[in-house]
Protein backbone atom coordinates (compact mmCIF):
# COMPACT_ATOMS: atom_id res chain seq x y z
CA UNK A 1 0.00 0.00 0.00
CA UNK A 2 3.28 2.17 -0.10
CA UNK A 3 2.97 3.33 -3.23
CA UNK A 4 -0.89 4.40 -2.84
CA UNK A 5 -0.20 7.78 -2.42
CA UNK A 6 2.85 8.30 -5.38
CA UNK A 7 -0.34 6.81 -7.29
CA UNK A 8 -2.28 9.27 -6.56
CA UNK A 9 0.35 12.25 -6.41
CA UNK A 10 1.45 11.65 -10.16
CA UNK A 11 -2.11 11.47 -11.73
CA UNK A 12 -3.40 14.30 -9.61
CA UNK A 13 -0.40 15.74 -11.71
CA UNK A 14 -1.51 14.41 -14.75
CA UNK A 15 -5.13 15.28 -14.55
CA UNK A 16 -3.95 19.06 -13.75
CA UNK A 17 -1.29 19.36 -16.92
CA UNK A 18 1.07 19.33 -14.59
CA UNK A 19 2.89 15.76 -16.46
CA UNK A 20 2.90 14.93 -19.95
CA UNK A 21 2.56 11.78 -20.07
CA UNK A 22 2.76 11.21 -23.64
CA UNK A 23 6.37 10.26 -24.15
CA UNK A 24 5.91 6.96 -21.84
CA UNK A 25 3.01 5.96 -23.46
CA UNK A 26 2.27 2.16 -23.06
CA UNK A 27 5.51 1.83 -21.20
CA UNK A 28 6.39 -0.03 -18.07
CA UNK A 29 8.84 0.90 -16.19
CA UNK A 30 9.82 -1.41 -12.99
CA UNK A 31 11.92 0.01 -9.82
CA UNK A 32 13.30 -2.28 -7.56
CA UNK A 33 15.39 -1.21 -4.32
CA UNK A 34 17.84 -3.99 -3.04
CA UNK A 35 18.05 -3.49 -0.06
CA UNK A 36 14.42 -3.13 0.89
CA UNK A 37 11.01 -4.78 -0.14
CA UNK A 38 10.03 -2.24 -2.45
CA UNK A 39 9.65 -3.43 -6.28
CA UNK A 40 7.04 -1.65 -8.16
CA UNK A 41 5.87 -0.96 -11.66
CA UNK A 42 5.05 1.96 -13.16
CA UNK A 43 2.52 1.05 -16.11
CA UNK A 44 1.61 4.41 -18.03
CA UNK A 45 -1.32 3.72 -19.97
CA UNK A 46 -4.35 5.54 -20.86
CA UNK A 47 -3.23 8.85 -20.07
CA UNK A 48 -2.50 7.70 -16.64
CA UNK A 49 0.07 5.88 -14.42
CA UNK A 50 -0.20 2.58 -12.17
CA UNK A 51 2.01 2.33 -9.60
CA UNK A 52 1.62 -2.19 -8.74
CA UNK A 53 3.38 -4.42 -7.04
CA UNK A 54 2.68 -7.08 -9.32
CA UNK A 55 6.27 -7.42 -11.25
CA UNK A 56 5.39 -10.74 -13.01
CA UNK A 57 5.42 -9.47 -16.00
CA UNK A 58 7.54 -8.40 -18.87
CA UNK A 59 8.51 -4.35 -18.25
CA UNK A 60 10.07 -2.29 -20.32
CA UNK A 61 12.98 -1.10 -18.68
CA UNK A 62 14.11 -2.20 -14.82
CA UNK A 63 15.92 0.19 -12.86
CA UNK A 64 17.80 -1.37 -9.87
CA UNK A 65 18.67 0.60 -6.92
CA UNK A 66 20.14 1.07 -2.99
CA UNK A 67 17.03 3.04 -0.88
CA UNK A 68 19.46 5.44 -0.34
CA UNK A 69 20.23 6.21 -4.16
CA UNK A 70 16.13 5.98 -4.82
CA UNK A 71 15.96 9.19 -2.43
CA UNK A 72 18.34 10.78 -3.99
CA UNK A 73 17.07 10.49 -6.84
CA UNK A 74 14.02 12.04 -5.56
CA UNK A 75 15.74 14.69 -4.15
CA UNK A 76 17.05 15.91 -7.88
CA UNK A 77 20.15 14.23 -8.28
CA UNK A 78 21.10 12.95 -12.13
CA UNK A 79 20.71 9.93 -13.26
CA UNK A 80 23.70 10.17 -15.21
CA UNK A 81 25.54 10.65 -12.48
CA UNK A 82 24.55 7.91 -10.87
CA UNK A 83 25.01 5.96 -14.00
CA UNK A 84 28.59 6.59 -14.15
CA UNK A 85 29.29 5.80 -10.36
CA UNK A 86 27.70 2.62 -11.07
CA UNK A 87 25.02 3.33 -8.33
CA UNK A 88 22.14 2.80 -10.09
CA UNK A 89 21.36 0.02 -12.76
CA UNK A 90 19.45 -0.03 -15.75
CA UNK A 91 18.40 -2.34 -18.39
CA UNK A 92 16.34 -1.19 -21.14
CA UNK A 93 15.65 2.24 -23.10
CA UNK A 94 18.16 4.34 -20.04
CA UNK A 95 16.04 7.41 -22.03
CA UNK A 96 12.29 6.01 -20.81
CA UNK A 97 14.26 5.36 -17.66
CA UNK A 98 15.32 9.28 -17.80
CA UNK A 99 11.68 10.49 -18.68
CA UNK A 100 10.20 8.29 -16.06
CA UNK A 101 12.66 9.84 -13.77
CA UNK A 102 12.11 13.23 -14.77
CA UNK A 103 8.57 12.88 -13.80
CA UNK A 104 9.05 11.45 -10.51
CA UNK A 105 11.75 14.59 -9.54
CA UNK A 106 8.51 17.00 -10.67
CA UNK A 107 6.50 15.25 -7.92
CA UNK A 108 7.54 18.69 -5.73
CA UNK A 109 3.82 19.24 -4.89
CA UNK A 110 2.06 20.87 -2.45
CA UNK A 111 0.71 17.95 -0.56
CA UNK A 112 -1.57 19.19 1.36
CA UNK A 113 -3.37 20.38 -1.91
CA UNK A 114 -2.93 16.99 -3.91
CA UNK A 115 -5.03 15.28 -0.85
CA UNK A 116 -7.61 17.11 0.23
CA UNK A 117 -9.24 16.53 -3.21
CA UNK A 118 -9.45 12.65 -1.42
CA UNK A 119 -10.05 12.70 2.00
CA UNK A 120 -11.00 16.31 3.10
CA UNK A 121 -9.12 19.49 4.71
CA UNK A 122 -8.27 18.51 7.77
CA UNK A 123 -6.85 14.99 7.09
CA UNK A 124 -4.79 17.20 4.32
CA UNK A 125 -3.49 19.49 6.75
CA UNK A 126 -2.11 16.69 8.66
CA UNK A 127 -0.65 15.42 5.63
CA UNK A 128 0.83 18.64 5.27
CA UNK A 129 2.38 18.19 8.52
CA UNK A 130 4.00 14.76 8.02
CA UNK A 131 5.36 16.07 4.92
CA UNK A 132 6.92 18.95 6.23
CA UNK A 133 8.48 16.59 9.02
CA UNK A 134 8.95 13.87 6.51
CA UNK A 135 12.69 15.42 4.97
CA UNK A 136 13.70 15.20 9.01
CA UNK A 137 12.30 12.49 9.82
CA UNK A 138 13.88 10.57 6.79
CA UNK A 139 17.03 11.64 7.98
CA UNK A 140 16.99 10.35 11.27
CA UNK A 141 15.64 7.10 10.48
CA UNK A 142 17.14 3.54 9.94
CA UNK A 143 14.52 3.09 7.96
CA UNK A 144 12.93 5.35 5.70
CA UNK A 145 10.17 3.20 4.05
CA UNK A 146 8.97 2.56 7.52
CA UNK A 147 8.60 6.16 7.69
CA UNK A 148 6.78 6.64 4.39
CA UNK A 149 4.33 3.56 5.76
CA UNK A 150 3.63 5.38 9.27
CA UNK A 151 2.62 8.73 7.64
CA UNK A 152 0.46 6.72 5.03
CA UNK A 153 -1.36 4.06 7.81
CA UNK A 154 -2.19 7.55 9.68
CA UNK A 155 -3.92 8.88 6.42
CA UNK A 156 -5.79 5.89 5.95
CA UNK A 157 -7.32 5.86 9.61
CA UNK A 158 -8.40 9.52 9.72
CA UNK A 159 -10.50 10.49 6.94
CA UNK A 160 -12.90 9.21 9.39
CA UNK A 161 -11.82 11.67 11.66
CA UNK A 162 -12.04 14.53 9.02
CA UNK A 163 -15.83 13.56 8.04
CA UNK A 164 -16.92 13.55 11.35
CA UNK A 165 -15.27 17.24 12.33
CA UNK A 166 -16.32 18.56 8.84
CA UNK A 167 -20.04 17.53 9.59
CA UNK A 168 -19.76 18.52 13.12
CA UNK A 169 -17.96 22.50 11.78
CA UNK A 170 -20.49 23.12 9.07
CA UNK B 1 -19.56 -32.82 -16.98
CA UNK B 2 -20.58 -31.73 -13.50
CA UNK B 3 -24.04 -29.13 -13.80
CA UNK B 4 -24.00 -28.25 -10.20
CA UNK B 5 -22.29 -25.12 -8.73
CA UNK B 6 -22.28 -24.05 -5.32
CA UNK B 7 -25.35 -21.49 -3.22
CA UNK B 8 -23.51 -20.65 0.14
CA UNK B 9 -22.86 -24.30 1.19
CA UNK B 10 -25.43 -25.66 -0.79
CA UNK B 11 -24.55 -27.94 -4.37
CA UNK B 12 -27.75 -26.63 -6.72
CA UNK B 13 -27.92 -26.73 -10.82
CA UNK B 14 -26.01 -24.60 -12.46
CA UNK B 15 -29.25 -22.94 -14.10
CA UNK B 16 -30.92 -22.65 -11.11
CA UNK B 17 -28.15 -19.91 -9.05
CA UNK B 18 -29.08 -17.02 -10.88
CA UNK B 19 -32.86 -17.07 -9.75
CA UNK B 20 -31.82 -18.45 -6.26
CA UNK B 21 -29.39 -15.16 -6.00
CA UNK B 22 -32.20 -12.95 -7.40
CA UNK B 23 -34.68 -14.18 -4.66
CA UNK B 24 -32.00 -13.20 -1.61
CA UNK B 25 -31.50 -9.99 -3.28
CA UNK B 26 -35.33 -9.27 -3.86
CA UNK B 27 -36.03 -10.04 -0.25
CA UNK B 28 -32.99 -7.53 0.94
CA UNK B 29 -33.10 -4.99 -1.66
CA UNK B 30 -35.09 -2.21 0.76
CA UNK B 31 -32.92 -2.66 3.72
CA UNK B 32 -29.71 -3.11 1.85
CA UNK B 33 -27.98 0.35 3.06
CA UNK B 34 -29.25 -0.44 6.50
CA UNK B 35 -28.18 -3.45 6.73
CA UNK B 36 -24.55 -2.68 4.87
CA UNK B 37 -24.06 -0.23 7.63
CA UNK B 38 -25.05 -2.67 10.57
CA UNK B 39 -23.33 -5.57 9.89
CA UNK B 40 -20.14 -3.70 8.91
CA UNK B 41 -19.90 -0.95 11.68
CA UNK B 42 -20.10 1.43 8.63
CA UNK B 43 -16.61 -0.17 7.56
CA UNK B 44 -18.12 -0.51 3.99
CA UNK B 45 -17.92 3.48 3.24
CA UNK B 46 -14.18 3.29 4.00
CA UNK B 47 -13.58 0.48 1.71
CA UNK B 48 -15.70 2.18 -1.11
CA UNK B 49 -14.17 5.38 -0.68
CA UNK B 50 -10.25 3.40 -0.91
CA UNK B 51 -12.16 1.83 -3.64
CA UNK B 52 -12.90 5.39 -5.62
CA UNK B 53 -9.49 6.47 -4.65
CA UNK B 54 -7.56 3.32 -6.37
CA UNK B 55 -9.21 3.38 -9.36
CA UNK B 56 -7.54 6.57 -10.93
CA UNK B 57 -10.30 7.75 -13.03
CA UNK B 58 -10.52 11.34 -14.50
CA UNK B 59 -12.89 13.74 -15.96
CA UNK B 60 -14.14 12.11 -18.98
CA UNK B 61 -13.85 8.54 -18.30
CA UNK B 62 -16.56 6.10 -19.32
CA UNK B 63 -17.21 3.50 -15.96
CA UNK B 64 -19.66 0.66 -15.80
CA UNK B 65 -20.15 -0.26 -12.42
CA UNK B 66 -21.78 -3.89 -12.02
CA UNK B 67 -23.68 -5.59 -9.22
CA UNK B 68 -24.08 -1.15 -8.42
CA UNK B 69 -26.90 -1.94 -6.47
CA UNK B 70 -27.81 0.85 -4.49
CA UNK B 71 -25.31 3.19 -6.20
CA UNK B 72 -22.69 3.98 -3.80
CA UNK B 73 -20.12 3.67 -5.92
CA UNK B 74 -22.00 4.77 -9.06
CA UNK B 75 -22.75 8.48 -7.41
CA UNK B 76 -18.28 8.76 -6.31
CA UNK B 77 -17.69 7.64 -9.94
CA UNK B 78 -20.18 10.38 -11.37
CA UNK B 79 -18.21 13.25 -9.45
CA UNK B 80 -15.06 12.32 -10.45
CA UNK B 81 -15.89 11.70 -14.59
CA UNK B 82 -17.70 15.17 -14.45
CA UNK B 83 -19.86 15.82 -17.10
CA UNK B 84 -17.93 14.88 -20.24
CA UNK B 85 -17.86 11.52 -18.28
CA UNK B 86 -20.22 8.55 -18.49
CA UNK B 87 -21.19 6.30 -15.61
CA UNK B 88 -23.75 3.09 -15.57
CA UNK B 89 -25.21 1.85 -13.00
CA UNK B 90 -25.95 -1.83 -13.34
CA UNK B 91 -27.51 -4.91 -11.36
CA UNK B 92 -28.99 -7.87 -12.71
CA UNK B 93 -31.69 -7.30 -9.99
CA UNK B 94 -34.09 -5.44 -10.98
CA UNK B 95 -35.25 -4.16 -7.37
CA UNK B 96 -31.74 -3.53 -6.62
CA UNK B 97 -31.87 -1.45 -9.30
CA UNK B 98 -35.02 0.70 -8.43
CA UNK B 99 -33.48 1.45 -5.12
CA UNK B 100 -30.02 2.65 -6.88
CA UNK B 101 -32.57 4.93 -8.85
CA UNK B 102 -34.34 6.26 -5.89
CA UNK B 103 -31.00 6.81 -4.18
CA UNK B 104 -29.50 8.59 -6.60
CA UNK B 105 -32.80 10.81 -7.56
CA UNK B 106 -33.01 11.18 -3.79
CA UNK B 107 -29.36 12.68 -4.00
CA UNK B 108 -29.73 14.86 -6.73
CA UNK B 109 -27.60 13.06 -8.82
CA UNK B 110 -28.18 12.80 -12.14
CA UNK B 111 -26.59 11.99 -15.25
CA UNK B 112 -26.29 7.63 -14.48
CA UNK B 113 -27.50 5.14 -16.65
CA UNK B 114 -29.27 2.15 -15.33
CA UNK B 115 -29.01 -1.01 -16.98
CA UNK B 116 -30.12 -4.64 -16.14
CA UNK B 117 -27.46 -6.83 -16.64
CA UNK B 118 -25.47 -10.38 -16.79
CA UNK B 119 -21.98 -9.47 -15.65
CA UNK B 120 -21.37 -13.48 -18.14
CA UNK B 121 -22.55 -11.28 -21.07
CA UNK B 122 -21.99 -7.68 -21.39
CA UNK B 123 -24.25 -6.22 -23.64
CA UNK B 124 -20.98 -3.69 -24.97
CA UNK B 125 -18.72 -3.46 -27.76
CA UNK B 126 -15.12 -4.61 -26.93
CA UNK B 127 -12.93 -1.47 -25.69
CA UNK B 128 -15.63 0.31 -24.29
CA UNK B 129 -14.80 1.58 -21.01
CA UNK B 130 -11.78 3.33 -18.65
CA UNK B 131 -12.57 1.55 -15.07
CA UNK B 132 -15.01 -1.21 -14.59
CA UNK B 133 -16.22 -1.76 -11.12
CA UNK B 134 -17.64 -5.02 -8.96
CA UNK B 135 -18.46 -4.51 -5.55
CA UNK B 136 -19.80 -7.34 -3.13
CA UNK B 137 -21.02 -9.15 -6.23
CA UNK B 138 -18.66 -11.07 -8.02
CA UNK B 139 -19.30 -14.07 -5.36
CA UNK B 140 -22.64 -14.29 -6.88
CA UNK B 141 -22.44 -14.54 -10.08
CA UNK B 142 -22.38 -18.57 -11.69
CA UNK B 143 -19.55 -18.40 -13.35
CA UNK B 144 -16.86 -15.80 -12.38
CA UNK B 145 -14.34 -16.74 -15.25
CA UNK B 146 -17.18 -15.98 -17.67
CA UNK B 147 -17.48 -12.62 -16.36
CA UNK B 148 -13.96 -11.58 -15.93
CA UNK B 149 -13.10 -12.43 -19.86
CA UNK B 150 -16.62 -9.94 -20.51
CA UNK B 151 -14.90 -7.30 -18.26
CA UNK B 152 -11.80 -7.74 -19.76
CA UNK B 153 -13.44 -7.16 -23.48
CA UNK B 154 -14.99 -4.03 -22.67
CA UNK B 155 -12.39 -2.73 -20.94
CA UNK B 156 -9.70 -0.21 -23.45
CA UNK B 157 -5.87 -1.22 -23.27
CA UNK B 158 -4.86 1.15 -19.99
CA UNK B 159 -8.22 0.13 -18.69
CA UNK B 160 -9.09 -0.64 -14.70
CA UNK B 161 -10.98 -3.24 -13.33
CA UNK B 162 -11.57 -2.91 -9.44
CA UNK B 163 -13.10 -5.91 -7.41
CA UNK B 164 -14.11 -5.26 -3.90
CA UNK B 165 -15.06 -8.32 -2.14
CA UNK B 166 -14.92 -9.93 0.91
CA UNK B 167 -11.93 -12.14 1.48
CA UNK B 168 -10.05 -14.21 3.34
CA UNK B 169 -8.23 -13.37 6.65
CA UNK B 170 -5.00 -14.60 7.75
CA UNK B 171 -5.27 -13.73 11.75
CA UNK B 172 -6.61 -17.08 13.64
CA UNK B 173 -8.11 -14.49 15.92
CA UNK B 174 -10.02 -12.29 13.16
CA UNK B 175 -10.95 -15.29 11.54
CA UNK B 176 -12.28 -17.22 14.72
CA UNK B 177 -14.56 -13.80 15.98
CA UNK B 178 -15.36 -13.24 11.86
CA UNK B 179 -16.70 -17.21 11.62
CA UNK B 180 -18.48 -16.81 15.02
CA UNK B 181 -20.25 -12.97 13.78
CA UNK B 182 -20.97 -13.73 10.60
CA UNK B 183 -23.08 -17.27 11.43
CA UNK B 184 -24.27 -16.20 14.49
CA UNK B 185 -24.91 -12.83 14.90
CA UNK B 186 -25.52 -11.66 10.77
CA UNK B 187 -28.08 -13.94 10.47
CA UNK B 188 -29.83 -13.04 13.59
CA UNK B 189 -29.72 -9.29 12.76
CA UNK B 190 -30.81 -9.80 9.27
CA UNK B 191 -34.06 -11.73 10.97
CA UNK B 192 -34.29 -8.55 13.31
CA UNK B 193 -34.13 -5.62 11.14
CA UNK B 194 -34.79 -7.34 7.16
CA UNK B 195 -37.15 -9.74 9.01
CA UNK B 196 -34.90 -12.75 6.94
CA UNK B 197 -32.76 -14.92 8.21
CA UNK B 198 -32.05 -17.20 5.36
CA UNK B 199 -30.53 -14.42 3.41
CA UNK B 200 -28.08 -13.49 5.39
CA UNK B 201 -26.94 -17.07 6.31
CA UNK B 202 -26.49 -17.39 2.76
CA UNK B 203 -24.52 -14.23 2.73
CA UNK B 204 -22.34 -15.80 5.05
CA UNK B 205 -21.99 -18.95 3.15
CA UNK B 206 -21.20 -17.42 -0.01
CA UNK B 207 -18.42 -15.50 1.42
CA UNK B 208 -16.55 -18.61 2.52
CA UNK B 209 -16.89 -19.93 -0.87
CA UNK B 210 -15.38 -17.26 -2.52
CA UNK B 211 -11.97 -17.62 -3.70
CA UNK B 212 -8.87 -16.25 -1.37
CA UNK B 213 -6.73 -13.37 -2.55
CA UNK B 214 -4.72 -15.82 -4.95
CA UNK B 215 -6.67 -17.57 -6.81
CA UNK B 216 -9.12 -14.56 -7.26
CA UNK B 217 -5.94 -12.64 -8.77
CA UNK B 218 -4.87 -15.72 -10.52
CA UNK B 219 -8.57 -15.69 -12.22
CA UNK B 220 -8.19 -11.99 -12.75
CA UNK B 221 -4.49 -12.63 -14.67
CA UNK B 222 -5.93 -15.64 -16.53
CA UNK B 223 -8.80 -13.59 -17.74
CA UNK B 224 -6.50 -11.84 -19.99
CA UNK B 225 -5.30 -8.75 -17.52
CA UNK B 226 -1.69 -7.51 -17.67
CA UNK B 227 -1.47 -7.16 -13.88
CA UNK B 228 -3.71 -7.76 -10.63
CA UNK B 229 -2.37 -6.31 -7.48
CA UNK B 230 -4.70 -6.83 -4.65
CA UNK B 231 -4.81 -4.97 -1.59
CA UNK B 232 -6.25 -6.26 1.87
CA UNK B 233 -8.72 -4.20 3.62
CA UNK B 234 -9.64 -4.78 7.81
CA UNK B 235 -7.30 -7.55 7.85
CA UNK B 236 -8.10 -9.55 5.26
CA UNK B 237 -11.65 -9.67 5.51
CA UNK B 238 -11.87 -7.55 2.50
CA UNK B 239 -9.72 -7.20 -0.80
CA UNK B 240 -9.82 -5.13 -3.39
CA UNK B 241 -8.05 -6.64 -6.44
CA UNK B 242 -6.88 -4.14 -9.07
CA UNK B 243 -6.34 -5.50 -12.88
CA UNK B 244 -4.89 -3.85 -15.44
CA UNK B 245 -5.69 -4.54 -19.06
CA UNK B 246 -2.72 -3.92 -21.59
Amino acid sequence: MQHFALEQALNYLIQTGAINLKPLDNKTIRFSLKDLPLDVNFICTNNRIFVVSDTSQHSDVNISLSAGVFFALFKGEDLTDLLRQDKIVIHGDVKIAQLLVDILQSVDIDLEEVLSQYTGDIVAHKAGKIAKNFKQAVQNSSNPIDTIKDGLSKLMITPVVSKLYKNKHH
Amino acid sequence: MDNTTHFGFKDVATEDKQNLVRGVFDSVASKYDLMNDVLSFGAHRLWKRYTIASSNVKTGDKILDIAGGTGDLAIAFRKKVGESGHVILSDINAAMLGEGRKNLINKGIFGVDFVQLNAQFLPFADNTFDCVSIAFGLRNVTDKDQALAEMHRILKPGGCLLILEFSKTDSEFLKKFYDFYSFNVMPTLGDLIADDKESYQYLAESIRKHPDQETLKNMVLDAGFGFCEYHNLSGGIVALHKGIKV
